[in-house]
């Protein structure tokens, strides 16, 4: 009984600490879902009759497709290179012959720490070819004009290593933590197996991290899906044009504030939710992520009876 | 149970709050004595609108904002959600005045009853550009970003050339400066600049917008292919430079290497593009502006333009006619035309205003500016009132167009009829998209 009074009393303490997330949740996430939704049927110059038939207008809009090109050029490049890279370097990063670890972590880390609208004008000075301080190396390609680097069409490679250094560093150090996580007597047992560096790192760390691996594909799989500072900065302040309405949230964004169509934009917004949602599902219910909390609860239940 | 039920009633009590939190927020009631009105003004606008205020204290509020111009038609569509907020007169850009018009933004009004017959009278051909189809205006003109051609009297000389009064004779120019001496521009495309410079002077309908559901579109009207054919050998000369007269690299490799002989410009060019020490750095003394030359066959030497930004009044606004007082004053009143100090050191106001008597106060201004080899301000005045009219406001953003269809394509591999097809059909679906109906004829 005095068990039971305790339990509870820690459930409590659970719900208070998750309190100021759900409210978040509700004023920020659901209740605009909810008011984007109630939005699409709005009439407005491009839906005249109002309705549902905004999914379709966005979806024929003439700047979906090149949208649609962009993104998922862009993410086959990003979310591959990020996954490998990341990956890659958490492992090694492991191995304990690095000397210079701390250093290394520190070195991951300064990259990460610009943040993405300021990389804009750190790689828009770097790939100019007059203002650039490597521009020996530039001119090396034969580049002597910024046309011929900031062209749209070139976008996205730039906006994906853009993309790749600002977050790369982060990843890596998550990375690291979580191969922090493996108990020791498993990485001794393959040893004593003679295991060699290489095979500890892919046939035992890997597996074992692999939920993280998987969630942390999900998490840059949604946002590279909603790529929209970069190009925006881009478009608006540096190169005039040269990725007008490049991305999807930037195409909902220009539907919203240079067509006046509400409808359009809420009706663009909802579709991206959806993939997002999607690996959100595959995180929670096809990988282990959540399980180690529902075992020590389902534990504690035990206890109670 | 009765913790659950706490719980329940602990955050509907903070929903409750901040739900009555939000409403609390009421704005001050205005003062009925007295007028009061917003203005939303850009950078260049800001010392004569905040003289303005200080000049009206004892009888209106004027209260002045800076405000980013591409931002307007977020704002006011916000603002008519919460049916509060509106500006009531704002400087923007002059193709927002058919923006602003748009049934479901609706925030321009007609101002004819506002002024006298005769001020209306005096703006000249200078105000055409905010006449509706039907007939009412509906902006005020701040000024005329009407094209001259700016050019270096000492390179002319140090070359031999002669002002050019045709386009062919420039286009020779252009010629000869390929072969005789590389490395000499005369000017960079990008972004609105051939349109203002080329396309529009010649013609070319773009966006000649017929009727409030038709607008004609045609990149291959004679009127266009003819700018095209003429520049595009000059191009691949590299006479012609297919970045953005304000591209970081154009103006370090042609602009500060003085390597610039002639430009056609709006008039604001020279003092804002040519002169300023950030910009191109032109040395005193070595340049002026002549009149626009004329396209062969042509009886009219017509300009385009670039910019030329409006006022604009809600119809939201409870003070309309202090609304319009304040535009007059930018574009009429000798304390913002020509006294006014600017953050630079430079006294009133940079453009050229588009209303008659305002632009005789200015023009001394520009007369007794020694910067200059001879006064630019007679060849601004020839084509004062020779911007083609063809081109209209329309309801999508034509400006923005130039940046996202046409330079990027020019910028690819420097073909400029396919750069001015790409900008022609990205406008076509624009103006689809916004209900037109959209022909070549």
């Amino acid at each position: 009984m005095a068990k039971t009074k305790r339990y509870r009393q820690k459930n409590t303490f659970m719900y208070i600490m998750l309190a100021p997330y759900l409210l978040f949740l509700f004023f920020f996430g659901i209740v605009p879902l909810i008011m984007a939704f109630f939005e699409i049927p709005a009439k407005s110059l491009t839906n005249p009759n109002g309705g549902f038939d905004a999914f379709n207008i966005v979806l024929h809009d003439f700047r979906f497709g090149t949208a649609a090109k962009h993104v998922a050029g862009f993410m086959a490049i990003f979310v591959p290179l990020m996954i490998v890279f990341v990956i890659g370097m958490a492992l090694m990063l492991d191995m304990n012959t690095a000397k210079w670890k701390k250093y290394l972590r520190m070195a991951y880390i300064v990259p990460a720490s610009v943040s993405g609208a300021v990389a804009v004008l750190m790689w828009y000075v770097i790939l100019e070819p007059t203002l650039s301080p490597f521009k020996w190396i530039i001119n090396l390609f034969g580049v002597k004009e910024a046309t011929q680097i900031w062209q749209t069409q070139n976008l996205v490679y730039i906006l994906a290593f853009m993309a790749f250094f600002a977050m790369a560093g982060n990843w890596i150090l998550i990375q690291y933590g979580s191969l922090q996580s493996i108990s020791t007597e498993i990485l001794e047992a393959a040893r004593v197996d003679g295991c060699s560096a290489f095979q500890l790192a892919v046939r035992i760390k890997l597996p074992l991290i692999r939920k993280y691996v998987i969630y942390m594909g999900v998490l840059v799989f949604a946002g590279g899906l909603q790529i929209f500072v970069e190009p925006q900065l881009l478009t608006t302040s540096v190169y005039q044009g040269i990725a007008n309405a490049w991305s999807f949230d930037q195409l909902s964004y220009t539907l919203a504030f240079t067509s006046g169509d509400f409808g359009g934009a809420s009706a663009l917004s909802i579709m991206l939710l959806i993939p997002s949602l999607l690996g959100a599902l595959v995180v929670i219910y096809k990988t282990d992520m959540f399980e180690d909390a529902k075992r020590v609860r389902g534990q504690k239940i035990e206890a109670e009876g | 149970m009765r913790q659950h039920l706490k719980r329940k009633y602990s955050l509907l009590a903070i929903a409750a709050a901040a739900v009555i939190g939000g409403t609390m927020v009421s704005p001050i009631a205005a003062q009925a004595a007295k007028p009061s009105i917003l203005i939303w003004v850009d950078a260049p606008r800001l010392p004569g609108a905040q003289l303005y205020a200080k000049i009206m204290a004892p009888t209106v509020n004027v209260k002045v904002e800076l405000h980013a111009q591409g931002d307007l038609l977020a704002k006011v569509q916000l603002f008519n959600r919460i049916k509060k907020g509106w500006p009531d007169v704002v400087f923007g850009p002059p193709n927002d005045v058919a923006v602003l018009r748009n049934p479901i933004i609706n925030n321009a009004m007609a101002l004819d009853s506002l002024l006298p017959a005769a001020t209306w009278k005096a703006f000249g051909n200078g105000n055409n550009w905010c006449k509706g189809a039907d007939g009412k205006t509906y902006c005020i003109k701040n000024d005329l970003a009407q094209s001259v051609l700016w050019y270096n009297t000492k390179l002319f000389k140090e070359f031999g050339y002669t002002v050019p009064t045709k386009m062919s004779e420039l286009f020779a120019i252009g010629a000869d400066l390929a072969k005789n001496h590389p490395g000499y521009s005369l000017g960079a495309l990008g972004d609105q600049a051939a349109n203002s410079s080329y396309f529009w002077p010649s013609q070319c309908p773009l966006n000649a917008e017929k009727s409030a559901t038709r607008v004609v579109i045609n990149s291959k009207d004679p009127h266009c292919t003819r700018v095209t054919k003429a520049l595009q050998p000059l191009i691949d000369a590299k006479v012609y430079d297919p970045r953005s007269p304000f591209d970081a690299g154009f103006i370090k490799d042609v602009g500060q290497a003085g390597k610039l002989v002639a430009n056609i410009g709006p008039s604001w060019y020279g003092d804002f593009v040519l002169r300023p020490a950030s910009s191109y750095a032109v040395k005193a003394g070595e340049w002026t502006a002549a009149p626009m030359p004329i396209w062969d066959g042509e009886k009219v030497a017509y300009s385009g333009e670039y910019g030329g930004g409006i006022y604009t009044v809600s119809p939201h606004s409870k003070f309309p006619k202090e609304a319009v007082a304040f535009a007059m004053f930018m574009v009429g009143d000798k304390r913002n035309l020509v006294t006014v100090t600017n953050p630079d050191g430079s006294h009133g106001a940079p453009t050229f205003p588009a209303y008659g008597p305002g632009n005789a106060l200015w023009a001394a201004k520009v007369n007794a500016d020694t910067f200059w080899a001879s006064s630019p301000y007679p060849a601004m005045a020839a084509q004062a009132n020779k911007v083609f009219s063809g081109e209209k406001p329309v309801r999508y953003d034509t400006n923005g167009a130039w940046g996202a269809a046409f330079s990027p394509a020019l910028a690819k591999d420097g073909n400029i009829q396919n750069a001015l097809n790409a900008y022609a059909t990205y406008i076509s679906n624009l103006a689809q998209q916004l209900g037109y109906e959209v022909s070549t004829k």
